[in-house]
């Protein structure tokens, strides 16, 4: 009995340690489809509502929204870079890393800014500034991840 | 026009001297925000120095850098994603305001990797083995070595996190390896390499270690390849064939003797008294296939023109084997009788 509780959580343990690692290569792999859509983008012109770099950690979540919405709404999912993107952005593994990794249930979201409300910027900010708070949330979730090991 | 000119002139020169005032703020390794604005000289005033990280508050400097008594810069200590937020600087000297807005995401510069080891493996390579400083994971660490075998030129390579390895070096060289390192790009690529580390060397001690262990192997060698050839000449000298060879008689019977047999008739041939017997030649009957089949069953193919002098044979005595040419008719009754 005591070896099958054993094994059970050390199976538990090691999917955990699993999952992050999943996290971390699935946020390495919207980088990587954010920087072909950045190298192939059809209209740089285009102004659009864009959260600003400083977002609260309780945010990110809501911010990452406004970016996967705004690129539907202004690219679509035609595209073969911009269906990716978007479909990386809305995957589970990363809506976890941002929301439940990043911000603890204690702290409120009700001040974050809704998304129309966030002043517009041409395409390329725009996604300058999604790159920057994936890297953010990746480098946090390393950070996360040494410290589940550590303890 | 007069005060007209006289301002813009004013304007201008004021312009250009706020201008000279150029703030560059760097994230070194991670830890701490430096910025200087003595790039075009030193200031000849002191200026305070203000700074906005994000949504907080303007912070004054605490902690200056001088030069000559002079504030030219200031170091403010980061949390590692801070970088990611939007940083202001102000200085004033208290008429004067010059602010600016800074991108610190890649404005990185991380200190440069520290305790650079060097071990030679069991699978016989050479293995470096580096730490570095920062707070960074080590995911979002870049590494670049560079290398040269006996002081040639360098040699730059991307490496692995921490580790390096050289295959199966040669022990008569001599290697100098550095390494230095960047923030990576999933993790926002720095636009600066850190400066290369303390360079680590193998083989500069390890070749005089490696040229005396050598020596005491190879006139071993040698002398063994000595005594293994002298044994071989011994042998050969007191086989039978070999002392035969030494006296001029003996090679000739020894090499000769055989061949001699088979050319013997070649011999008489060179005789000044020589005389060749004519050969005769035959019209041969035909002799069907199923006559002639050999013993494994193949069929022989049979000519009518063939003649054959080679083997001497005299047609008056019967008791020679019969040649291998197809039969003729004479023999054939010689043979019946």
């Amino acid at each position: 009995m005591k070896l099958i509780v054993f094994c059970l959580f050390t199976i538990y343990c090691c999917s955990l340690v699993k999952a992050s690692t999943m996290e971390h290569k699935k946020l390495k792999e919207v980088l990587r489809e954010l920087k072909m859509l950045k190298s192939n983008l059809p209209n740089t012109e285009l102004m659009m509502n864009t959260p600003p770099k400083d977002i609260e950690d309780c945010c990110c979540l809501t911010a990452l929204t406004c970016f996967r919405e705004t690129l539907l709404e202004h690219f679509g999912i035609s595209g073969k870079y911009q269906k990716k993107l978007y479909k990386s952005l809305n995957h589970t593994l990363t809506v976890s890393t941002f929301g439940l990794n990043f911000c603890n249930t204690e702290t409120s979201t009700t001040n974050c800014s809704t998304c129309h409300s966030h002043p517009k910027e041409n395409a390329s900010e725009f996604f300058n500034r999604l790159e920057s708070l994936v890297q953010r949330v990746r480098l946090f979730q390393i950070y996360f991840r040494k410290l589940y090991i550590k303890y | 026009l007069f005060f007209s000119f006289s301002f813009l002139y004013l304007l201008c020169s004021t312009s250009g001297y706020i201008l000279s005032l150029y703030v560059d703020c760097l994230v070194v390794n991670l830890d701490y925000i430096s910025c200087t604005w003595n790039k075009t000289g030193t200031p000849e005033v002191n200026y305070t120095f203000y700074s906005k990280l994000g949504n907080d508050q303007w912070k004054m400097c605490n902690h200056y850098l001088t030069e000559n008594n002079v504030n030219i810069g200031c170091n403010k200590e980061i949390d590692s994603r801070d970088r990611f937020k939007t940083f202001r600087t102000q200085l004033t000297n208290g008429s004067e305001w010059f602010e600016k807005g800074h991108e610190l995401k890649k404005q990185v510069k991380l200190n440069p990797p520290t305790n650079l080891t060097v071990l030679n493996g069991s699978d016989f390579n050479l293995w470096f083995y580096w730490n570095h400083t920062s707070p960074a994971p080590l995911h979002c660490v870049e590494s670049e070595v560079r290398f040269r075998t006996n002081n040639n030129n360098w040699d730059v390579v991307s490496a692995g996190i921490q580790k390096y390895c050289i295959n199966l070096p040669s022990s008569s060289s001599r290697y100098e390896l550095q390494v230095r390192n960047r923030v990576d790009d999933a993790c926002g690529e720095s636009i600066f390499w850190s400066d290369w580390s303390e360079p680590v060397v193998w083989g500069s001690n390890n070749s005089t270690y490696a040229k005396n262990s050598m020596s005491p192997w190879m006139p071993v060698m040698y002398v063994v390849g000595a005594i293994t050839v002298i044994l071989l000449a011994m042998i050969l000298l007191h086989h039978e064939r070999w002392q035969l060879f030494v006296t001029s008689e003996g090679f000739f019977s020894l090499f000769f003797k055989d061949w001699f047999q088979f050319s013997k008739g070649l011999k008489d041939n060179f005789k000044p008294d020589y005389n060749e017997r004519a050969c005769p030649v035959r019209e041969y009957n035909y002799v069907s296939q199923s006559d002639v089949v050999s013993s494994d069953g193949s069929t022989c193919s049979v000519t009518t023109d063939q003649t054959d002098c080679s083997i001497e044979h005299d047609p008056e005595d019967l008791s020679a084997p019969f040649p291998s040419n197809p039969v003729s008719s004479e023999e054939v009754q010689k043979a019946s009788v």
